[in-house]
């Protein structure tokens, strides 16, 4: 060794070598996300794994015992299940209605109709009001002898009076006239925030070209929210399936004989007031499947839709 | 490196988790009625009662409330807080709880099988460890929670459902006297719509019409109560005309306009409040119920009779009466001897009298002072409820089947359905029950033949 030359030890920090250095570093991205990773797993996993072991056993909390995929086919073999499942697909037929209402509304809304505002809030009333209290509100308003068959008779038309809630051919129906009532605020004002949104100079352009309202609504402006309306359609279509136990439970409770039960109350009322506890996890399960098939095909839609915009 | 050290942790913690649920699940087996421990003192305790019965006797939450005010003057140890139930959440609220054994101290459950499913999942301590025979032989209704010698809960009130009668709108009608018979209720029920009256004021939306309909008339063709629980457990076919033919007389009530028009679409409150109204000539109320009508009407303007009778079977003569709800010590209370203490104090003769005074409704307890009773409703209502041999046959269901089963098919009849149709709900619900539930199938069967 000569005298110009000097022995450097490489610096690589205090008796560490580079390797376990590099996997130190390799566990400090984990470390931050560990509290969220706990948080999703004890409060979204855990849960999940305890539905999908329940859903395999029978019995009460008390005693489970194991059936395998026994509770699968006993729902399936069950009456009211059936009419719960029928019941959610009905419901989905108030999406269409819902959305087609919404937009129509929206677009007349933003033809800034004198006093456009004041009918926005009033159609978006609805929706902030609490479930339960529109419930409690409507269970009256649809008994017999309550203020929309008063109203009815009162106008001589005795023929459309119906019992709302009494009658198993109505009751359903019933409760999803009251979901599009409260929900169709929502998509009036989502619809409405896509369409102010909208840059002026297409509309002018057509306007120019000579689309009457009718082309410019359904050329121009319609293609362009197109994103907001799929979005809306599927948040509706999850909302009908999980997210109206509050409507079943106050206006019908599910009756009457389970004629208006929905999957949600079917899993309420045998997890916690029947204590089949095995049969209602079955069902959420089944829920949770419905639930992601809608979202995975919203996804899809929206995958093809960025697709064919990058085209 | 990361990458294939970083599956290995995903799957180790998902391993992890999955036994952290196993291990939870296989905790929650049956638990024995325990003690309660080291610091189960009678004088110094913070007790929790989850407390259900303003729905039987209105005025009940309120003279609770006095009682535990008196109790914790008298023992200033002793902290009570009442949690007052949900009668739609009563089961579902308790059964959680009991799940991680945590909660009140003291619950409330109705009489026979709700509160014996909950001893069968090991939540209840017998209430006769902690309190002498001297004192329990005074309470009526015992037997309606008696399981293998001991007793698992403790009555309060007893309640019975008579038919009243609005006297005045009989006689518009021209009915000389109340029904006795089912062909006299049908008779009267035609008289009273030719005079533009409503003949029974009922409610079914929630199905508890058809739930005491079910108790009132579905005894009639039983010998024992024994016959249904042959048919819950499958021995014999519940589609009998014995067990479930009790249908029909609801279709016919139906079918004769006997009911207003809107059962269908109103709860059994709102129903009987027609009533109180004076909008229907009849309605089955609960004795407390009966005597808040007599306030709103008049004391002289209401008559009370027995449900008429339309079967054949050894208890169609029989009353209905039932202690309703039953209050009980759960068994991982910390504080037992304190919790009985109490329940035990509740029968003291001057909570009794308060009790009758406040509610309207009669003490389950021998030592209560007939004197109290000073109106001739009052009287004809003791008569009737403490009459002997009295069964309330929706006791005898297990909770699911009630629930499932008993309620739906009342409300199958009353709107609109046929009887073969309310027949087989219930055996659907039947069947359902002893499919899903195999363990409390066994102790239903073991229980229905103690």
């Amino acid at each position: 060794m000569s005298a110009t030359q000097v022995r450097v030890r490489p610096v690589v920090g205090p008796r560490v070598s580079g390797r376990t250095a590099g996997r130190r570093r390799a566990w400090w991205p984990y470390l931050f996300v560990l509290p969220a990773v706990a948080a999703l797993g004890f409060g979204f996993v855990l849960p999940l794994l305890t539905v999908l072991r329940n859903s395999l056993y029978a019995g009460s909390v008390y005693q489970l015992e194991w059936v395998g995929l026994g509770n699968f086919s006993a729902l399936f073999a069950d009456d009211t299940f059936r009419t719960a499942l029928a019941n959610n697909l009905r419901l989905l037929l108030t999406v269409p209605l819902m959305t087609a209402l919404a937009l129509l509304v929206a677009v007349v809304l933003n033809d800034g109709i004198r006093g456009w505002r004041v009918y926005r809030t009033v159609t978006f009333l609805p929706y902030i009001l609490p479930a339960v209290g529109i419930g409690v509100s409507f269970s009256v308003f649809l008994q017999l002898n309550g203020g929309l068959n008063g109203s009815l008779r009162a106008v001589g038309l005795d023929a459309l009076a119906r019992d709302w809630l009494g009658s198993p051919h109505w009751a359903i129906w019933s409760v999803a006239g009251v979901v599009v009532w409260q929900q169709l605020g929502f998509g009036v004002v989502l619809f409405l925030a896509a369409l102010l949104s909208l840059p002026g100079e297409v509309t002018e352009a057509a306007r120019v070209d000579g689309a009457r309202w009718w082309t410019l609504q359904t050329r121009i402006h319609l293609p362009q929210i197109r994103g907001t309306i799929e979005f809306f359609v599927v948040t509706e279509a999850i909302t009908v399936l999980s997210w109206v136990f509050a409507y079943v439970y106050v206006l019908t409770a599910g009756g009457p004989a389970h004629s208006s039960t929905v999957l949600e109350f079917y899993i309420w009322e045998n997890g916690f007031a029947h204590g089949n506890v095995g049969l209602a996890s079955a069902a959420a399960v089944v829920v949770l499947a419905l639930a992601a098939i809608l979202i995975a095909v919203y996804l899809r839609v929206r995958v093809r839709a960025a697709n064919e915009r990058a085209a | 490196m990361r990458r294939s050290r970083w599956p290995r942790i995903v799957l180790t913690a998902a391993v992890a988790a999955v036994s952290v649920v196993l291990a939870g699940c296989t905790a929650a087996s049956p638990a024995g009625s325990g003690s309660g421990g080291a610091g189960d003192d009678a004088e110094h305790a913070s007790l929790t009662y989850w407390y259900w019965a303003e729905s039987d006797a209105p005025g009940a939450n309120d003279w609770m409330k006095g009682r535990i005010a008196a109790y914790q003057g008298k023992h200033p140890g002793v902290t009570i807080k009442l949690v007052p139930q949900a009668t739609d959440t009563l089961i579902g609220a308790f059964t959680t709880a009991a799940q991680s054994k945590s909660g009140p101290d003291i619950a409330t459950q109705w009489a026979t099988l709700p509160v014996l499913s909950q001893v069968w999942g090991g939540a209840v301590a017998p209430i006769s460890d902690y309190l002498p025979d001297s004192e329990r032989k005074n309470w009526i209704g015992t037997q309606e929670n008696t399981y293998q010698g001991k007793v698992w809960g403790m009555p309060i009130y007893l309640i019975g459902i008579p038919l009243a009668y609005n006297k005045s709108l009989l006689a518009r009608a021209g009915v000389a006297a109340p029904p006795t018979t089912f062909a006299e209720l049908l008779r009267a029920c035609a008289a009273l719509r030719k005079v533009g009256v409503t003949p029974i004021g009922g409610g079914n939306k929630d199905g508890y019409f058809g739930a005491w309909f079910f108790s009132n008339f579905g005894k009639q063709n039983l010998d024992s109560v024994g016959d249904l629980q042959q048919a819950v457990i499958g021995t014999t076919d519940i589609r009998d005309p014995k067990v479930t033919g009790f249908y029909e007389p609801l279709h016919q009530l139906h079918a004769n306009k006997c009911f207003n028009d809107d059962i269908a679409s109103l709860s059994l409150d709102d129903g009987m409040s027609k009533f109180a109204g004076g909008q229907a000539a009849m309605a089955w109320g609960t004795d407390g119920i009966v005597a808040k009508w007599a306030r709103t009407l008049g004391p002289e303007k209401i008559g009370v009779v027995r449900t008429p009778t339309w079967g054949t079977g050894k208890l169609a003569s029989v009353y209905n009466t039932t202690q309703s709800s039953t209050a009980f010590i759960t068994s991982w209370s910390a504080h037992k001897k304190a919790a009985a203490q109490f329940l035990g104090w509740l029968h003291d003769p001057a909570n009794l009298t308060s009790w009758y005074e406040a509610t309207g409704i009669f003490p389950a307890d021998t030592r209560f002072d007939q004197a109290t009773i000073t109106s001739e409703l009052g009287r004809s209502l003791w008569e009737l409820t403490s009459s002997p041999g009295s069964v309330w046959l929706e006791n005898y269901l297990p909770p699911a089947v009630d629930g499932d089963g008993d309620l739906a098919a009342g409300q199958v009849i009353t709107s609109g359905g046929s009887v073969a149709d309310a027949v087989a709900a219930f055996a659907k619900a039947t069947e359902k029950w002893r499919g899903q539930n195999p363990a409390e199938v066994k102790n239903y069967t073991t229980w229905s033949g103690r």
